[in-house]
């Protein structure tokens, strides 16, 4: 062989290797398995509601008996709809069989990405602010930062959780078994559960995530109509739920929706961004304590990320425990801790490893990204699926998990207001960050804080993990020092708030009844 | 043995004289110049890149938080002729990013190593007025460390192996016309990130994998070429084949949908009295794109050229 045949034959099998290498399907929605329920919980209608009354707020009536001609002649369309199933709906009924409670948290996640953009400045330096009134205009409407994501995240998960509760109640009292055991004619496409079909759940939380969902990402609606129509039609065509079943699963969960709606337009996130008054005044109040005033590094600079969040309504906090949690204040920037400080801050993104490098990527969760609240959402996702939750008990931890994050950012952006601290790199101009600097204060740490009271939680809820969930904990929080934009003190500050804030949810938990 | 017909005769005589003007010194994938056997050229280019302007998807726009994006590049290349149809050449470039506003660290280190194999395909001599080359050439390309592709703009590149083919035909005139006309096509492997998810394309992909789109580039060149002194203007394309647009104040992602169009010289000059030695500049612009710097580019290097051949060429 010559050199030249030699090179031609290595580099056409280097070629094809390459070829049969690259091209792989990168699929963008997470691989779960159908899933059985490991135990039905039949008593979920008296566990404790954390927005509603009671199970019965929202009164679901009796349906129909099952020899009813109206109830009968919706099997018949179940049993001609299954003879004729195209590929997409088989699709369809595979990606709903994972549970919805799983799937509508993946798809709140992909929103929240997709509106975590910051507006891009006018052409005189000043910014856009995104409105709801006409959420379409550039800048769109929301913005979904790390507050906003939280909300969010909380929001569409205790309204589920809490709709979940009251669709167990009726369930249980009505009793009516699924139209696949009704019938023998109608195949059952979903693994079969022993939960009771009226009102359908699956319908319970299309219609709480259609509604809610459409109201925190308007400009989405078209693509939130569709998921929850899917999954209506999965449960339909599965053989799981008639469609009596589901109207009136639909109708409670949008009744849920209702009432959480009222909660969110009162809760003060509409006045969280402030007003240029209190931006002034709030870097005043910091000079006048003596300390250097925290200022956006962004170019030109920008006003600070919802000021005023630290005042939104909590789920297990009061105004006065938000205040009580408040952490004690930073070291002055005058002090020589500060100063100590900043100079490790400086050694430390200056010198850093390529593990540490990977640790700042792994939890940057900036721009774009499902935002720190979303990724523990994501941390969680495999040990529900692995458990075999119930619906409402999925539900549950995913309420419990988002409403310990939702309080841990007021309690966080409270204290950040509140100090109105410098980051690193504004006390020493020569400190450059491996990831986009946050336009806020510095203490405490958010990463800190929503890591402490999302591993507060998750370690609750699956103890023989806690270790791990304690260490993701560490590393995010220390990712903040290792990309330059927080001190160590802002790190175990938030730590320590964000663990205290959790706490309030953990000790819900504990006797919700649930347990 | 009969006579040689005088077309065969005109055609050996016209190679003869195509041989006596193949330069020492070739250096490029791109080009259409090959480097005569049992030679070495080899030697550093510094590469200086700068933008202000770039292309936020096709919205060409300036970033107060990056200001001015400078890249210096130094690369040690190396050029072997196995023989007078093969050609090996690998280039190491060592990089250092930097914006000169806002916050963010710029980043240095070794980049990606390539590699090509140069092939002369064919040769056809164009009357008495000098040849018509086919070169092809395959090439890829390893990241040499372990860099992170994730902080767009300012990574050292995008972490993603590749390989690829590429068509060149030239055209080399006696007097020194040169006229060069290329085209490639890279398929890129994916991208492995320190992260578990990311948007991009207007989807959550909840993978740490980025698939890369491939990337077809074409492009055409015309000047001097004469014993080693050269000035010819250049003309590239490159159009990358899916992926997404930066959003609207978005950093960009490894997997950009990027587009340019570039326009440049390229000078090399046989330095005097030094024998073998050639100092090379390159200037390119870019005059259009799509998520990528308006930038400019300014290379120069010195080449020098080891002739390993112990017997005189016949």
């Amino acid at each position: 062989m010559t050199p030249v045949q030699f090179f031609r034959t290595t580099a056409l099998f280097l070629l094809a290797v390459f070829i049969t290498n690259c091209g792989k399907d990168i699929s963008p929605t997470e691989q779960l398995a159908p899933l059985t329920p490991a135990v039905a919980d039949a008593n979920a209608g008296t566990w404790k509601m954390i927005v509603l009354s009671g199970p019965t707020q929202i009164p679901v009536p009796t349906p129909a008996a099952v020899t009813d001609p109206t109830y009968v002649a919706e099997l018949t369309s179940i049993h001609s709809a299954q003879a004729t199933l195209t590929d997409d709906q088989k699709a369809n009924i595979t990606y709903w069989s994972a549970g919805g409670v799983l799937r509508w948290n993946e798809i709140l996640r992909e929103l929240v990405a997709r509106a975590d953009l910051p507006p891009a400045p006018n052409d005189d330096g000043t910014y856009p602010v995104p409105s709801a009134a006409n959420p379409f205009a550039y800048p769109t409407y929301p913005f979904s930062n790390p507050p906003y994501a939280a909300r969010a995240y909380s929001y569409v998960s205790v309204a589920q959780y809490d709709a979940l509760k009251a669709a167990w109640y009726y369930k249980f009292l009505y009793n009516r078994a699924s139209p696949s055991k009704v019938s023998s004619s109608i195949q059952s496409l979903m693994p079969t559960t022993g939960i009771p079909s009226y009102p359908s759940e699956d319908a319970v939380e299309a219609g709480v995530n259609l509604a809610l969902l459409k109201l925190l990402f308007p400009t989405n609606a078209d693509e939130i109509t569709q998921h929850a129509n899917d999954q209506q039609q999965a449960a339909l065509l599965s053989g799981r739920a008639a469609p009596s079943e589901i109207a009136a699963g639909i109708a409670l969960g949008q009744a849920v929706a209702a009432i959480f709606t009222t909660r969110a337009g009162s809760d003060g996130m509409k006045n969280a961004i402030g007003t240029p008054a209190i931006w002034q005044s709030l870097a005043d109040t910091a000079t006048a304590r003596g300390e250097i005033a925290w200022k956006s590094q962004d170019g030109p600079p920008r006003p600070p990320m919802l000021p005023v969040f630290g005042q939104v309504k909590a789920w297990m906090l009061t105004p006065a425990n938000i205040i009580a949690e408040r952490p004690a204040p930073p070291p002055s920037t005058g002090s020589s801790q500060m100063q100590t400080e900043v100079t490790e801050v400086r050694d430390t993104v200056n010198n850093l490893t390529r593990d540490q490098l990977a640790t700042v990527y792994k939890w940057a969760d900036g721009v774009s990204t499902v935002t720190p609240p979303g990724h523990w959402n994501a941390i969680a996702v495999p040990y529900i699926e692995a458990a075999s939750f119930s619906e409402v008990r999925a539900a549950r931890a995913f309420a419990l998990l988002n409403m310990a994050m939702h309080d841990a950012a007021i309690g966080c952006w409270d204290a950040k207001y509140f100090y109105f601290n410098p980051r690193p790199s504004q006390m020493s101009p020569d400190i450059k960050v491996m990831t986009g600097l946050p336009n806020f204060p510095a203490y405490v740490s958010g990463h800190s804080d929503f890591s402490a009271a999302g591993a507060d939680v998750l370690s609750y809820l699956f103890p023989s993990q806690a270790a791990y969930f304690s260490s993701q904990m560490q590393e995010a929080a220390m990712s903040r020092l290792y990309a330059g934009i927080h001190y160590r003190s802002d790190i175990m500050a938030g730590l320590s708030q964000g663990k205290r804030i959790g706490d309030y949810t953990v000790r819900f938990a504990a006797s919700d009844g649930a347990n | 043995m009969p006579p040689a017909p005088p077309l065969l005769l005109r055609a050996l005589s016209a190679l003869s004289l195509l041989l006596a003007i193949v330069p020492a010194h070739a250096q490029t994938a791109e080009d259409g110049i090959m480097l005569s056997r049992q030679k070495f050229c080899t030697g550093v280019f510094f590469s200086y890149d700068t933008w202000d302007h770039y292309w936020e998807g096709t919205l060409n726009r300036v970033n107060g938080n990056i200001g001015t994006v400078t890249t210096r590049t130094l690369s040690w290349t190396g050029n072997y002729a196995v023989n007078d149809r093969l050609n090996l050449l690998v280039t190491t470039p060592y990089v250092y990013t930097n914006a000169s506003q806002g916050v963010l660290h710029g980043q240095a280190g070794f980049q990606d190593v390539s590699l090509a194999a140069k092939f002369k395909t064919l040769s056809v001599p164009v009357r008495q007025f000098g040849a018509l080359r086919l070169i092809t050439v395959l090439y890829g390309a390893l990241p040499m460390t372990n860099y992170t592709p994730d902080l767009q703009p300012l990574s050292l590149g995008t972490h993603s192996k590749r390989i690829g083919g590429r068509g060149t035909l030239n055209l080399l005139g006696k007097r020194g016309l040169y006229v060069n006309g290329t085209t490639a096509y890279t398929f890129r492997g994916n991208v492995t990130l320190d992260r578990s998810s990311y948007f991009t394309n207007d989807q959550l992909y909840l993978s740490n994998q980025v698939a890369m789109p491939n990337l077809f580039e074409f492009g055409a060149s015309a000047g001097y070429r004469h014993n080693d002194l050269t000035l010819i203007g250049n003309f590239t394309q490159q159009q990358t084949r899916g992926g997404g647009d930066i959003r609207r104040q978005d950093m960009p992602f490894v997997s950009n949908r990027v587009n340019f169009s570039k326009a440049g010289v390229t000078l090399t000059y046989p330095l005097p009295h030094i024998h073998d030695l050639q100092y090379w500049f390159i200037y390119s612009n870019t005059f259009d794109g799509r998520n990528v710097g308006q930038s400019n580019t300014y290379t120069t290097g010195l080449l020098y050229t080891f002739n390993f051949e112990k017997r005189a060429r016949p």
